[in-house]
């Protein structure tokens, strides 16, 4: 029987090789609609690629997926993602990575323009629309037509959240969002995303703001060398973790 | 005499700009092969360019024309220049291009695949747009060279402006007119075409980068 709690997005042993190094090993994840999860860890463990993973800009070497509806399994004996397929997960999951990767030939509103028109196939005036509300929302409404080399790093970040806000995912997924960022800048990051948690956006962020993972998140995953030691509430698991290897990383990065 | 030289500009032009033309579209499979994923299919782009970029154009003229003609492919000498440029044109630009692609970040395009954009769109409205911007001033440099190149075809008997000067030469004595002549029609062509690039080159740098 299936009940409302069955979480929206699954990830089943999500293993990755890359040559001989094994980068994920089983890693697995149920996240419920709504919630707000922060997966921790010292540089290298493999964050980042986990989170790849999940809209398959990587493609993991083993395990099963579900992203809503749409259940994928991957390894040996198992048929490639359609392209179809690929494009429905990735517009339902949005992305906003580390180094903005805006397109830098395109205006601000542009950016948040394309995906809605060439893949939800928005007419331009509906796209346009729905920018102007995003940047609004941002607190870009002014930078609408500037292009992102005329706008500073936090701007940019913003364009990159509104990006993909503007296909109306149901999963965002941030990597390291604020890492390229001053502290003060990234502040403003943090305080769109803590907006987005509020109104419900279920989100998976790859982070190395500990007071943001425990303030805002409702879970906390800890990643060493490719697979989750740790994890649960971020209050228990930051004030008294249990894993040696937590505790150590915690300790190192706390000390600062 | 200026007239009678200057009716070799048609044949200049046709065989720069349609060597530059195929050269351009034959260039995009090349930079494509380069940076194949396929290991078999980098090197056949790798052996490419630098085979057809170590022997010099005036010897791969030579080549097509009369080679060829020796193996049982008769081509007018029109066509030879035409086939040969466009060969030589293909490993320069495909050259070109790749040099642009690297400067693409790879970010943008897995941004571009993280919105669910099909392959098809982040080459047409990510890849191709930026790369052609960035690499637009170094093609109009090559294209001048390939202009300049074009005087070759002279040597196997295609009538443009480099041939009819020689024929002016040979009939009347005046090289010296005749060859400030063909000169002054390229210095023409080029200055402007290189104030061009320039230009463009300027905008995008304007419009693009944070000052």
């Amino acid at each position: 029987m299936k009940t409302e709690l069955e979480p929206y997005l699954t990830a089943q042993k999500i293993t990755k090789e890359f040559g001989s190094v094994r980068v994920l090993d089983e890693v697995s994840m149920d996240i419920n609609s709504g919630d707000v999860v922060s997966i921790i860890g010292p540089s290298g463990a493999g964050k980042s690629t986990f989170l790849r993973c999940i809209n398959l800009l990587e493609t993991p070497t083993s395990g099963v997926l579900r992203v809503g509806d749409y259940e994928i399994s991957i390894g040996p004996g198992h048929k490639h993602a359609t392209k179809k397929e690929l494009s429905t997960l990735r517009r339902n999951v949005g992305m906003v990575f580390q180094s903005f990767n805006l397109f830098p030939h395109l205006t601000v509103a542009e950016n948040i323009c394309l995906a809605q028109r060439r893949v939800l196939g928005r007419g331009k005036d509906e796209a346009r629309v729905r920018a102007e509300e995003l940047l609004e929302r941002v607190g870009l409404k002014d930078k609408a037509d500037a292009y992102p080399g005329r706008c500073s790093g936090g701007q940019q970040q913003r364009v990159a959240i509104a990006r993909s806000l503007a296909l109306d995912p149901n999963v965002m997924l941030f990597d390291e969002p604020t890492s390229a960022l001053d502290p003060e800048v990234g502040a403003e990051i943090l305080a769109v995303m803590r907006e987005l948690a509020d109104d419900g956006m279920t989100m998976m962020i790859v982070t190395h703001e500990m007071a943001f993972a425990r303030e805002v998140g409702d879970r906390v995953y800890v990643m060493v060398e490719g697979r989750i030691v740790e994890s649960g509430e971020p209050q228990q698991v930051m004030s008294k973790p249990n894993h040696p290897r937590t505790q150590q990383f915690l300790s190192a990065v706390m000390g600062r | 005499m200026f007239l009678f030289i200057l009716q070799g500009l048609i044949w200049t032009v046709v065989i720069t700009v349609g060597g530059f033309a195929f050269g351009a579209v034959v260039g995009v499979a090349v930079a494509g092969a380069r940076t194949s994923k396929s290991v078999l299919v980098r090197i056949v782009g790798r052996v490419w360019v630098d085979v057809i970029r170590s022997v010099p154009p005036l010897v791969w003229l030579f080549v097509v024309f009369f080679g060829l003609a020796e193996l049982g492919f008769r081509m007018t000498a029109f066509q030879a220049a035409l086939v040969t440029f466009s060969l030589i044109a293909s490993a320069y630009l495909g050259e070109i291009y790749r040099g642009g692609l690297a400067s693409l970040g790879r970010g943008q395009i897995e941004a571009a695949q993280s919105l669910g954009l099909s392959g098809a769109d982040v080459l047409t409205r990510i890849i191709s747009p930026q790369v052609l911007r960035t690499v637009s001033p170094s093609m109009v440099t090559y294209g001048i060279g390939l202009m300049k190149d074009s005087a070759l075809a002279s040597t196997i008997g295609v009538v443009e402006m480099t041939f009819r000067a020689n024929q002016v030469t040979q009939s009347t004595g005046q090289g010296l007119t005749a060859f400030a002549i063909v000169g002054a029609i390229y210095l023409g062509l080029s200055i402007p075409l290189g104030l061009w690039a320039r230009h463009v080159d300027q905008r995008i740098r304007e419009k693009y980068v944070v000052a």
